[in-house]
């Protein structure tokens, strides 16, 4: 049969069956020679006579190694582990190293973000969201709050909502970083959360703080007429109510809000919201975005990453602002004529503002902490601006009468209140850290820095080990000695206060973190050669002195052909055991100096600068999440990898199988 | 045999000569030069002077101060010599660690000598009872994995050994932190002494037993797991041997044959890391010191580094190294106790 040049599709299809059929299979479907022994057992006098079959050494490794049913499923674990590791990065679009995000720190696992109750899903009033959790408002006056609950380490939980809330028919509802506020439909104000800042309430520890805006009187007392509410809203620990006639009540944290003082006590004021250092406001003439504070708002651009920024005057051009909306940086404004126009600064990663279809017009925007979302006039929505948790890519939705964004989420509702689509950050899978940082992004990418770090390691200490070991092997003599003192000497360097010395120097020069990696890498490497030297010099004696090589010898075989048909093939597989025990100890190695400060440096993340944070007994126990997922998943690797290392050494050993 | 130590000997020393080199020479590349810094701060002292008098006087004041600790010269070799106190400094006088003059941390402000006993102390102390503590516990535990091999007992065992052993030791550290000290609220987080208090005598000591149970447990913990394994490979290895067979050929009851004749041959593998173990005590534990603030050696190298106290680095790296090198050649003296072969060909 003449032979067919097989493609690589071809081959890889081949291996795939006969990983997953077996070569029966193979032979079958893809005509290939026979590579299967026969196995036909035959019979003498009714007894199987077996003395026939022989197995290769390799072939038998594995069989003996496929028996071994937690060795198997640990390869398939590592092999998990390295296809997610080196893969996933990839799809991981919106992570970099340095992303941080304040409303977003040492949040717990959670994917309930988005999870509107069902009691409220059918009858939604208004929603407000703000960092991690969400407050909703039915249209029969009820309250409900999604999403994490317990803010920070202060023990405060915002779900837990006070009785007289809960009897109470709800007219308003605004969530702040820490704190609800709502308004009865008889005008009386609730709050709840931290008050810390005074956000709420007056008390004894807020009352004579000059930092603090209190709350006013008014709004205590339940005086407000609920009626002539035009908006609530709630900034960091601020909040703000306005009423139709321009009168505005604001109150909360003045260090958070530097310029809250010039809005106390206005009365002119058409719209209001927060930033996250500043109020935003509109006055009665429409034309500008009045802060108190002179130029800060007075340049608008017509896209959200147009370089072009007009003076206001300019940008308006006769026309009016109907609304102000304010990411955590931005600010969005809605003319009188449907168009909307930016002014601030925006994330490096953010979603433009889509081409409306001829006749369609914006007639509402509502802000998150990074996003818009805009509806139109044809009930469709838009969403844009910040995008890193994909925040700004709104689905299709029809006849949309009302929209509700805050925090990172975005809500379309119908004119029954019923809830047509949301889209934002559904939560974390393992949390967050004290950065705001996504963990189990940061596993992925840290993982991928721990395993490279951990082979390339290993890598060089194999190049060099052996290359040393089997010189020192093959010569000896002098050459020998000579060598393994050098190994000695190596083998007793501290291999901590070098490493911490070396790394401090490196500090002290400017070098990039990929260089710094690479200097991990080579000096793990080269501080851990003499093992394998040791190992393969002791081989390469004894298989020197083996009969076969005595045998080989005699026959007249070359002495390069003996050592690398003869001798390597049987050190290969002591080293190969080495390299999966050493990779194993490498990443505890990578992770121990990292843990230290020593080794990978934030930003880049490694599993053992994530878990540099639970070396302070609170933070370990106020924020298990941010060390349990990843010592974990550390654990789990490094326990299979030492599982396919000890049982190759145990298969690859012809003596067990004696005492079993 | 008194040959061969004095053959090891002179290779420790040439070996020491050759780290510490590499160490030295190392540490010359680190942009710190004490001898500006003085002069700068002693300058400053100077208000009356103009600026022309100022710069001669600095370069006269930087010299006087380059003169006094050595550094006169850009010569690694010699700076290295006078380190040692093999070389003169610029008046004639020698001062390196031949003369016992280990150099002075500024982080302390004391001489390095009087500060590092009392680490080296507390490190060896935590060290001594931990490095006890884990042979008398995984002696026998893997003896008996080893002899009931592949019974439920050693499965039991190797399992948790295996994850004992794949655990990065700081997870274990922070584990027993949360467990013991958030939580069962038995131990202080950190210290040696409870903050504040001044107690003597007998108050003193359980204060301090105290504070050092915890990273004593940790320290135990962290290494059981590893030593068990190594115990228990190397005990099977032991009972596969021909000798053993015959032992039991004779006779022998099971006890002498596992204690007497297999845990012999058991040890020799096992003797580079109990000697080992007991010599790495000295030189503390990095990580566990760091996480429990326990003065110790391992943190007083680490803050030395971060503060980069030049004297102090140098001391320890010296003690390291000599300890390192010293274990060696006590582990290959100790191979001779346990096997009489190695006694033979010597």
């Amino acid at each position: 049969m003449e032979k067919k040049r097989e493609n690589v599709f071809r081959i890889l299809a081949r291996w795939f069956v006969r990983w997953f059929f077996g070569p029966k299979f193979e032979e079958k479907w893809f005509h290939v020679e026979k590579t299967t022994e026969e196995k036909e057992i035959k019979f003498k006098d009714g007894v199987p006579d077996d003395s026939e079959l022989i197995v290769s050494p390799g072939r038998q490794v594995f069989n003996r190694f496929m028996e071994r049913k937690f060795a198997v499923c640990s390869v398939f674990v590592v092999l998990v582990m390295f296809a997610v590791v080196f893969i996933a990065p990839h799809f991981m679009t919106k992570y970099y190293d340095a992303f941080t995000e304040t409303t977003q720190k040492d949040l717990p696992p959670t994917m309930d973000f988005m999870n509107v109750p069902k009691e409220l899903a059918g009858n939604i009033k208004m929603i407000d969201s703000y960092s991690s959790f969400s407050v909703g408002l039915s249209n029969d006056g009820m309250v409900y709050v999604w999403g994490i609950g317990s803010i920070g380490a202060t023990g405060v939980d915002i779900k837990k909502i006070p009785d007289e809330v809960k009897n109470a028919n709800i007219a308003f509802v605004a969530a702040g970083q820490d704190h609800i506020i709502a308004i009865g439909d008889d005008g009386h104000f609730y709050g709840w959360g931290s008050n810390r800042f005074g956000q709420y309430a007056v008390t004894d520890a807020t009352k004579d703080n000059p930092n603090l805006a209190p709350v006013p009187d008014i709004v205590l007392n339940g005086e407000l007429d609920v009626a002539h509410i035009k908006k609530v809203t709630c900034g960091f620990q601020a909040s703000a109510i306005l009423m139709d006639d321009g009168t505005l009540y604001i109150w909360g944290n003045k260090q958070a809000y530097a310029n809250l003082d010039k809005f106390i006590g206005r009365t002119n004021i058409v719209d209001v919201d927060f930033t996250l250092n500043y109020v935003v406001g509109l006055d009665s003439k429409q034309t500008s975005v009045y802060t108190g504070t002179k130029g800060l708002h007075a340049k608008a651009k017509d896209h959200i990453i147009g370089t072009n920024t007009k003076a206001m005057k300019d940008f308006l051009n006769g026309r009016k602002i109907n609304e102000v909306r304010a990411t955590s940086t931005s600010v969005c404004l809605l003319l009188d004529d449907g168009t909307i126009g930016f002014t601030g600064d925006f994330p490096s990663d953010v979603q433009e503002v889509p081409e409306l279809p001829e006749g369609e017009k914006f007639i509402d925007i509502e802000a998150g902490t990074y996003h818009f979302t805009g509806l139109t006039n044809k009930g469709h929505v838009y969403s844009f601006g910040g995008d890193h948790y994909r925040q700004a890519e709104a689905p299709k939705v029809e006849s949309a009468k009302k929209i509700y964004a805050g925090a990172f989420q975005s809500y379309a509702v119908d004119e029954n209140g019923k809830l047509l689509d949301k889209w934002g950050l559904k939560g974390y899978l393992f949390g967050t850290d004290d950065r705001g940082a996504n963990i189990a992004e940061r596993v992925i990418a840290g993982g991928r820095i721990t395993m490279t770090v951990g082979a390339v390691a290993v890598i060089i200490e194999i190049i060099i080990g052996v290359s040393i070991g089997l010189l020192a092997g093959f010569l000896g003599g002098w050459v020998d000695i000579f060598l393994m003192r050098v190994a000695e000497v190596f083998s007793s360097i501290p291999l901590y206060p070098f490493m911490l010395i070396l790394s401090s120097l490196l500090s002290q020069v400017s070098m990039t973190t990929d260089q710094r990696l690479y200097m991990i890498m080579v000096i793990l490497g080269i501080l851990g050669w003499p093992g394998f030297a040791y190992i393969t010099r002791a081989q390469v004696l004894v298989a020197r002195e083996s009969e076969y090589v005595t045998a080989a010898q005699a026959m007249g075989v070359k002495t390069s052909r003996i050592a690398f048909k003869h001798i390597l093939p049987n050190i290969v597989s002591v080293i190969l055991v080495n390299i999966t025990l050493r990779f194993a100890s490498s990443m505890q190695t990578e992770t121990s100096l990292s843990f230290l400060g020593f080794g990978v440096n934030y930003p880049q993340p490694s599993w053992g600068n994530m878990l540099s944070r639970a070396s302070n007994a609170v933070a370990a126990i106020n924020f298990p999440w941010q060390w349990v997922f990843t010592s974990a998943i550390l654990i789990m690797t490094t326990v299979c990898i030492n599982t396919i290392g000890d049982t190759l050494r145990d298969v690859m050993d012809p003596k067990s199988t004696n005492d079993k | 045999m008194a040959r061969y130590i004095a053959k090891r000997l002179v290779y420790m020393v040439l070996v020491f000569f050759l780290l510490t080199f590499i160490l030295f020479s190392l540490y010359q590349l680190m942009p710190a030069n004490r001898a500006y810094t003085d002069a700068r701060t002693e300058i400053q002292t100077m208000k009356r002077l103009s600026e022309a008098e100022k710069a001669t006087k600095f370069e006269e004041l930087y010299l006087k101060y380059q003169r006094m600790y050595g550094t006169d010269t850009d010569n690694t070799l010699i700076l290295y010599l006078r380190w040692l106190g093999f070389y003169p400094f610029y008046d004639g006088h020698y001062s390196g660690i031949l003369q016992g003059d280990f150099g002075f941390s500024y982080d302390y402000n004391l001489p390095v000598v009087d500060v590092v006993p009392v680490h080296m102390r507390n490190s060896f102390l935590i060290g001594l009872i931990t490095e006890i503590a884990v042979l008398a516990v995984t002696i026998p535990l893997g003896i008996k994995c080893a002899v009931k091999k592949n019974s439920r007992f050693d499965r039991f065992t190797q399992f948790f050994t295996l994850i004992g052993f794949s655990t990065p030791s700081f997870i274990i550290y922070i584990v027993f932190i949360v467990f013991f000290c958030s939580i069962l609220r038995w131990f202080p987080v950190s210290g040696m002494k409870s903050p504040g208090t001044n107690y003597t005598g007998w108050r003193n000591v359980l204060d301090v037993l105290h504070h050092v149970t915890l990273p004593t447990i940790c320290l135990t913990f962290g290494s059981l797991a590893s030593i068990t394994r190594i115990t228990r490979a190397s005990m099977i290895d032991a009972l596969n041997l021909d000798c053993i067979r015959t032992a039991r050929a004779k006779g022998l009851s099971e006890k002498v044959v596992i204690y007497s004749h297999a845990w012999r041959n058991a040890l020799i593998p096992m003797v580079s890391i109990i000697v080992g173990g007991f010599f790495g005590t000295i030189s503390g534990a990095m990580i566990l010191e760091t996480m429990f603030g326990f003065k110790g050696m391992g943190l007083l190298f680490l803050n030395a580094t971060r503060t980069a106290d030049y004297d102090m680095i140098m001391f320890l790296e010296v003690i390291y190294t000599f300890i390192g090198l010293f274990s060696n050649l006590v582990i290959d003296l100790c191979y001779g106790i346990v096997d009489p072969r190695v006694r033979i060909s010597k």
